[in-house]
């Protein structure tokens, strides 16, 4: 827990945050202490509350980072049920025992804060709790509607004092920005995944009380690791299929000795330009997969086309104008979202109307088509090629200011520009083999219509 | 994000125990449904409640894999309406009615997926009839009329368990027919497609399982208050269960489509990894391998290719039994260099790299090299006798394969492929 420092505060100097957050962390823990030693006196069902002591640790060691309440472990359900079954006096103490367990490698402030936090927010909800009289125990049964009440009340409260607290904590180590991120993606959210593991602890209350005892907060349980385990799955295969892809390009990419990495360069440029146009999680992904596949189809092209050294004939450039019609051929039965099969198809239009396959122009050319055929160039451009060395990244963005209009989307050009500018340009390593030194013809399908001057000077066909 | 018939593969129908599947579905449910109507229903919000949860869980089921659909809501609540009991249900539902609400929900859940043209398996439905059949017989004889949730232990554990028993019972039914199934339609040896499907139980069928006890024993409790309460796991097993079998189809169509690469660059025939894949496939239900051993297999065969797109160039018709012995070593090693690349895939490595070996030089005297190796290698040489182009017959196939046996080839695979050319198989 140390300040990031990148983002200097006008206001609070480092100093001053760091003392205001151990402040803030010693009277979050002291308070949580107070109030969980003055609650422990009025315990009375011992065995009961050490039951649920047991299950909440066990629900707290269940972590893990997936489903929709991100990262809320199992024992926020088991501690809504201590309030139904044991009152909300059981359930500050239960809350303090299963933030005994955390993460490992917590460092001890982070620790005490963790348990305060919850401590307190426990306390919160209990107050919630007794504010609308929440039916305890056996009377809990016939009175399902206040029982239901007092639990959504409850865990409303809950949430907000967590909110409150890791606000706060956030605000003195971070800013305001962060907090800003932090309610707006973590607490709003999941407010209503959260509600719905509250009932499901209401159920299991329920259970309990019906007789099943501890049984019931197995029962609960199981279905939810079983879930988690899927997820768990699902993120796997995932990853799975992304590692596949790449071994798979660089497979591809073996046949040309200028191009290795490439794909990888334009999957990650795309995404840059994403992220910058605030794409959606799921479009982002497409972008990227799009822009790692972009020249599948050249596993279609001879390699002794694409090794040429050379001025290209009409037939062999036609060969290499299959490329995107053989990429989509191959990448067609993968259920990827449409976009991405476009994107592979048209990377090669330009916005005049002059590229290939179909001479599209304008916004006719597919969104992600665009974005690629942008960084597919500035990739090209700023690589070695065998018959000329690597561009700067300076020279290269202003070919692509001068060849706005005629190649590219000028917006987007613009905002690629913006985001290279921002966060720079990873270019192709140093281990690329040197240019051929008695090759002067432009002869890589990317570059074609990019001329020596860097203007609009080649045509569709690239040099006829 | 459509997924086209190719990925699909063909769909398995119209087989004997299909047919008798749906015969016991359809007559236990028409059944049910007489007796409940003569009867009169008894407790008409749970069975309204319950029927709608079935309905929508059917509307929403979605596909696991070529073979199989899941609903897990549906699935849950139908076992959960069968366990029912005191002390808000007063009459519980009996084993007729549990199955009727079932079958009639069943029916209006899957219209609008006819409607709309989706894919929609009429035995699978028929399957979790069954189950909820059993579940419902199993549940009304063991579990004593008197006991209800009224709080005490000594109803509660009695209870619980009947429950328990009642949906292991079902899940141990569904277990046996999947099992039954995937013996008729792939020859697996049965033993080893029960294991296959007990272990699939142990997952998602518990998930579905313990859910419909929740709701079964919430409702009991809390009466009509319940069902919307236990909403987040029936959710939670329905959004990762779907996520999670989306992700493997589009894994398993990414890693075909990227063994097509041998194709279109010219290093084999259309559909000849296909055709070699789909032969170990068979080889590998034959042999009873586990579902992530025979994942391994498709994939290896799939992609012992690859390693040719580093060579120069292609060989006519991808007729890799023309090359030298070293070529198709170098080959399968730069293959499996390649897919050991993607850190994923070690296991579908090493069968790759030694799918060329020769059985006296390799799996004979070294018995770390996985039988897959075998199996590939030899449907690598079959495919390459009998497939489009070549079109030898089988018999004369296998006789030139028999040839082999113990030098070349792995005796139990080739036997194997014999037991499967005999049956019938053909590209």
């Amino acid at each position: 827990m140390t300040g990031t420092g990148d983002r200097p505060r006008r206001h609070l100097t480092p100093a001053f945050r760091r003392a205001g957050l151990r402040l803030f962390v010693s009277v979050v823990a002291t308070a949580a202490l107070g109030v969980c030693v003055v609650v422990a006196f009025t315990l009375s069902d011992y065995l009961t509350v050490f039951g649920l002591c047991f299950l909440v640790l066990f629900g707290s060691a269940l972590r893990s980072s997936h489903g929709p309440a991100q990262g809320a472990s199992l024992g926020s359900i088991v501690l809504m049920a201590v309030y139904v079954i044991a009152g909300p006096a059981a359930a500050v103490v239960v809350a303090g025992v299963g933030s005994l367990v955390q993460a490992r490698r917590v460092p001890l402030m982070k620790r005490a804060f963790n348990s305060g936090q919850r401590i307190l927010s426990a306390a919160g909800g209990a107050l919630a709790f007794v504010a609308v009289d929440g039916p305890v125990g056996e009377s809990a049964l016939h009175d399902v509607p206040r029982a239901i009440l007092a639990v959504t009340l409850t865990g409303i409260a809950y949430q907000l004092v967590n909110a409150v607290l890791l606000s706060g904590v956030l605000w003195l180590e971070r800013g305001s920005t962060v907090v800003r991120a932090f309610l707006r993606e973590v607490v709003v959210a999941t407010a209503l995944p959260m509600l719905g593991y509250d009932y499901l602890g209401l159920v299991m209350a329920f259970m309990w009380l019906g007789g099943l005892g501890l049984i019931a907060g197995i029962l609960t349980l199981v279905p939810l690791v079983v879930a988690r385990w899927a997820l768990s799955q699902d993120a796997a295969e995932r990853a799975a299929q992304a590692a596949t892809m790449r071994a798979f390009i660089q497979v591809i990419e073996t046949k040309d000795l200028y191009t290795r990495g490439h794909s990888e360069r334009v999957s990650e440029g795309v995404g840059m330009l994403g992220r910058q146009l605030h794409l959606p999680a799921d479009r982002q992904q497409a972008l990227e997969h799009a822009g790692l596949l972009h020249d599948v189809g050249k596993v279609g092209v001879p390699t002794s086309i694409i090794r040429k050294p050379g001025r290209l004939d009409d037939s062999e450039m036609d060969a290499i104008r299959l490329h995107p019609a053989r990429g989509v051929e191959l990448i067609g039965n993968i259920p990827f979202l449409e976009e991405v099969k476009s994107a592979v198809l048209h990377h090669h239009e330009k916005y005049d109307g002059t590229g290939y396959p179909a001479g599209l122009s304008g916004t006719n050319i597919p969104y992600f088509a665009r974005i690629i055929g942008i960084v597919d160039a500035f990739d090209s451009l700023t690589s070695t090629r065998s018959y000329r060395p690597a561009r700067t990244t300076e020279e290269t963005v202003a070919i692509l200011l001068q060849d706005r209009y005629t190649h590219f989307d000028p917006e987007l050009v613009d905002a690629f520009v913006e985001v290279i500018g921002r966060e720079g340009w990873k270019p192709a390593a140093a281990e690329q083999p040197a240019p051929n030194a008695d090759l002067r013809t432009p002869i890589d399908h990317d570059d074609l219509s990019l001329g020596s001057g860097g203007g609009a000077t080649g045509s569709a066909a690239g040099p006829a | 994000m459509s997924i086209s018939r190719e990925t699909e593969g063909a769909q398995l129908r119209s087989s004997g125990s299909g047919v008798v599947i749906l015969i016991a579905g359809v007559v236990l449910g028409v059944a049910a449904v007489v007796l409940t109507a003569r009867r009169g229903v008894t407790g008409w919000p749970f069975a309204l409640t319950f029927g709608v949860l079935i309905a929508v869980g059917e509307m929403v089921q979605f596909r696991v894999d070529r073979t199989r659909n899941r609903a897990p809501i549906a699935t849950s609540a139908a076992l959960g309406y069968c366990l029912l009991c005191g002390p808000q249900v007063a009459v519980p539902p009996d084993i007729a009615q549990a199955v009727a609400v079932a079958a009639v929900a069943t029916a209006i859940g899957v219209l609008p997926r006819i409607l709309a043209g989706l894919w929609w398996d009429a035995v699978v439905s028929c399957r979790r009839l069954l189950s909820v059949g059993a579940a419902a017989v199993v549940f009304a004889a063991i579990a004593p009329d008197h006991l209800s949730w009224n709080g005490s232990a000594s109803h509660a554990v009695p209870l619980g368990g009947a429950m328990l028993l009642a949906v292991s019972s079902a899940a141990a039914l569904d277990a046996i027919v999947g099992a039954g199934q995937t013996t008729e339609h792939y020859n697996k040896p049965f033993p080893a497609a029960l294991r296959d499907e007990l272990g699939v139980t142990a997952r998602i069928g518990m998930a579905m399982a313990i859910s419909g006890m929740l709701l079964a024993a919430g409702t009991s409790i809390a009466g009509l208050w319940a069902p919307p309460l236990v909403l987040v796991p029936l959710l939670l097993t329905q959004f990762a269960f779907r996520r999670y079998s989306s992700a493997q189809r589009t894994y398993r169509a990414t890693v075909r489509s990227m063994a097509r690469s041998t194709e279109i660059a010219g290093f084999s025939s259309p559909g000849q990894n296909a055709r070699t894949a789909a032969l170990a496939v068979a080889i590998g239900n034959d042999l009873g391998l586990t579902p992530a051993r025979m994942e391994a297999l498709e994939y290896a065969a799939l992609l012992s290719g690859v390693g040719q797109l580093a060579l120069a160039d292609p060989s006519p018709g991808g007729a890799s039994l023309l090359r030298t012995r070293e070529e198709r070593q170098r080959a399968a090693e730069i293959g499996a260099a390649v897919i050991e690349r993607s850190g994923v895939l070690d296991h579908v490595a090493e069968i790759v790299r030694h799918s060329n070996d020769p059985y006296r030089h390799g799996r004979a005297n070294n018995s770390a090299i996985p039988v897959e190796s075998g199996i590939v290698n030899v449907a690598l040489a079959y495919e390459q006798l009998v497939g489009e182009g070549s079109g030898q017959s089988p018999d004369k196939a296998m006789e030139s394969i028999g040839l082999g046996i113990g030098a070349e080839y792995d005796p139990v695979v080739v036997e194997s492929l014999r037991r499967i050319v005999g049956r019938g198989f053909r590209f």
